[in-house]
């Protein structure tokens, strides 16, 4: 098996102006936090992201000009509000979004990973979605039965994941917990896949639960350890995300000076991953997030 | 969605509209009937586990559509976090799991949807304010399973914690979610079955009329008039013939429950907005 570990800087350079990326992340979960913020100092720009539901990420990536297109179901932080940077970005024309249901993202990933043209779905019929969304459109059944949406193949050119742990060679292991397309059907439909994971651990590790793999390592182009690499989302099991983080920067984000000075302390300005740590609250509050200490 | 289980509790003396709107919720769902939730939904939430509680101990509930059947203890501060669905006894994976059984049309065949405006025939907003989809006034989060579910069958139930004529308009700006359309037949000429059943406010109950499938006033909370919540309505309602019944109020135990079991720490309060 070939080897995949790469560093972060490595492993965002994978990422080209332009792509269009997949990106994990729900609300406040599971986002692979340490590259978004690798991108952004790289000054990646016009990306288009793939995202189940936005949060942080992708007002981050919004604040910083990284991108100019969103595909997806919605951008939402639940708790902490709308991303309003997004928000401003789209209402301004900066960023054009294609909204599309659950089952549609779905079927537009599966096409795009299964190499078929569609995938149809039964959700959004009498919505205005359809209308306004050129990758959708209204088909008859051909045995007989009320028409259905067809939902165009989606490739995205590159999927960035977070994981439990992984080996060297990629193969990718989830903890038991929520598992949402993104682990799964994103990551395959994509030309790339990077993955930053907790811990990377010997291939025997892997092998005493293989039902816990969830990618395997040929279809991954790198793999970076990045302990607490999903902060300031939560990572279930490991830990929970931080509420307070996301409060602060939901106070940065009403003014573009706030928004300048949060994304110098803890994007641009930290050297490497542990410097973010560390102006993040370092070890003692990595582990109050362990004990989903969330406030 | 009549209370039958409660009638050995006398009504509460001092409950508050959360809790009123929750027993209403929870009386929608009965035994036989599966549940799930989605993001910021406190009031679903609530209402599922006092009818899990109360009248429905065999209501399965899909705890935001991850965790089946789980023992979250007090409601967290996120209804789509891990927390919620601690203990379960399956995980849903989304994709292979959750969609099918939701799609298949035997399952789930109830659910709750929360929107930014929701019109009198019923369909739902979350997708942006203004006339343009590419240059919104106000961009929304986005409708995400919410347009899906509007489509595929469901019975569908609204809550808003915030009735106001910006949230219950004539017509939404856009058609993210699928009420009964432009009403009369016209959602099962496309050949969709269910549909918006009931409205839950802090003001009323509102359901939909069988013919026009225009939203119709149901009953008004108790200290509430029919007066403020056509003032706070931006569309007349259908009213029912005679005068306008008020809501059951929650019984006793019902808000010892909610008050003691199920939501100690006052989560269901922060889908009100502070006047």
């Amino acid at each position: 098996m070939q080897v995949k570990q790469a560093t972060l800087a490595e492993a965002a350079s994978l990422v080209s102006d332009g792509d269009v990326v997949a990106l994990q992340n729900m609300a406040t979960q599971a986002a692979p936090m340490a590259l978004v913020r690798e991108l952004i100092r790289q000054e990646r720009k016009n990306l288009a992201l793939v995202c189940l539901v936005g949060g942080i990420a992708v007002d981050w990536l919004a604040a910083a000009g990284c991108m100019d297109r969103f595909i997806g179901n919605a951008v939402s932080m639940e708790q902490f509000g709308l991303a309003q940077r997004y928000r401003r970005a789209v209402e301004s024309g900066r960023i054009r979004m294609e909204e599309l249901s659950e089952t549609a993202l779905l079927a537009r990933l599966g096409a795009g990973a299964r190499n078929l043209p569609f995938l149809p779905t039964r959700g959004m019929i009498g919505t205005d979605l359809i209308d306004i969304n050129e990758n959708l459109t209204m088909v008859e059944d051909p045995f007989g039965g009320p028409p259905v949406v067809a939902c165009r193949a989606l490739v995205p050119d590159v999927a960035l994941v977070h994981s439990h742990r992984a080996d060297r060679y990629g193969n990718v292991q989830y903890e038991p917990t929520a598992r949402w397309p993104d682990i799964g059907i994103m990551p395959m439909a994509a030309r790339r896949v990077i993955v930053t994971t907790e811990q990377i651990v010997d291939s025997d590790v892997l092998r005493a639960n293989p039902d816990r793999t969830v990618l395997p390592g040929f279809i991954v182009d790198a793999v970076v350890e990045v302990p607490w690499g999903a902060h300031p989302t939560s990572f279930n099991p490991l830990y929970g995300y931080d509420a307070a983080f996301h409060l602060a920067w939901v106070a940065a984000a009403r003014s573009d000076e706030a928004t300048g000075e949060f994304l110098d302390t803890y994007v641009y300005g930290p050297a490497d991953h542990e410097e973010y740590l560390d102006a993040a609250g370092g070890a003692d509050r990595m582990a109050q997030l362990a004990r989903w200490e969330t406030g | 969605m009549d209370s039958v289980a409660h009638l050995d509790s006398p009504p509460a003396e001092d409950w508050t509209v959360d809790e009123l709107m929750i027993a209403v919720l929870a009386s929608c769902f009965t035994d036989g009937d599966q549940a799930c939730n989605g993001m910021a939904s406190f009031l679903p939430v609530a209402a599922f586990q006092l009818a899990k509680l109360t009248h429905a101990p065999d209501l399965i509930w899909l705890a935001g559509a991850v965790g089946l059947e789980p023992r979250p203890g007090p409601i967290p501060a996120s209804t789509l976090e891990a927390p919620l669905w601690r203990d379960a006894l399956m995980y849903t994976e989304q994709y292979g799991d959750f969609w099918t059984l939701a799609l298949n049309g035997r399952w789930l065949k109830k659910f709750c949807v929360g929107a930014a405006q929701l019109d009198r025939f019923g369909n739902a907003n979350n997708s942006f304010i203004g006339d343009d989809f590419h240059a919104p006034k106000v961009r929304l989060p986005g409708t995400a399973g919410l347009a899906d579910m509007g489509s595929v069958g469901k019975a569908l139930y609204y809550w808003n914690p915030n009735h106001n004529p910006r949230s219950l308009v004539a017509e939404v700006d856009f058609i993210s979610c699928a009420g009964y359309l432009g009403g009369g037949d016209e959602r099962e000429r496309l050949g969709l079955s269910g549909g918006p059943e009931l409205v839950v406010t802090n003001l009323c109950v509102l359901d939909f009329e069988p013919e026009t499938k225009h939203m119709r006033l149901r009953s008004v909370h108790p200290g509430v008039t029919v007066e403020q919540v056509l003032e706070a309505t931006g569309f007349e309602p259908v009213l029912p013939p005679g005068d306008v019944p008020t809501t059951a109020e929650p019984t006793a135990e019902q808000v010892r429950l909610i008050r003691e079991v199920i939501d100690p720490h006052g989560m269901r309060r922060r889908e009100f907005r502070r006047r």
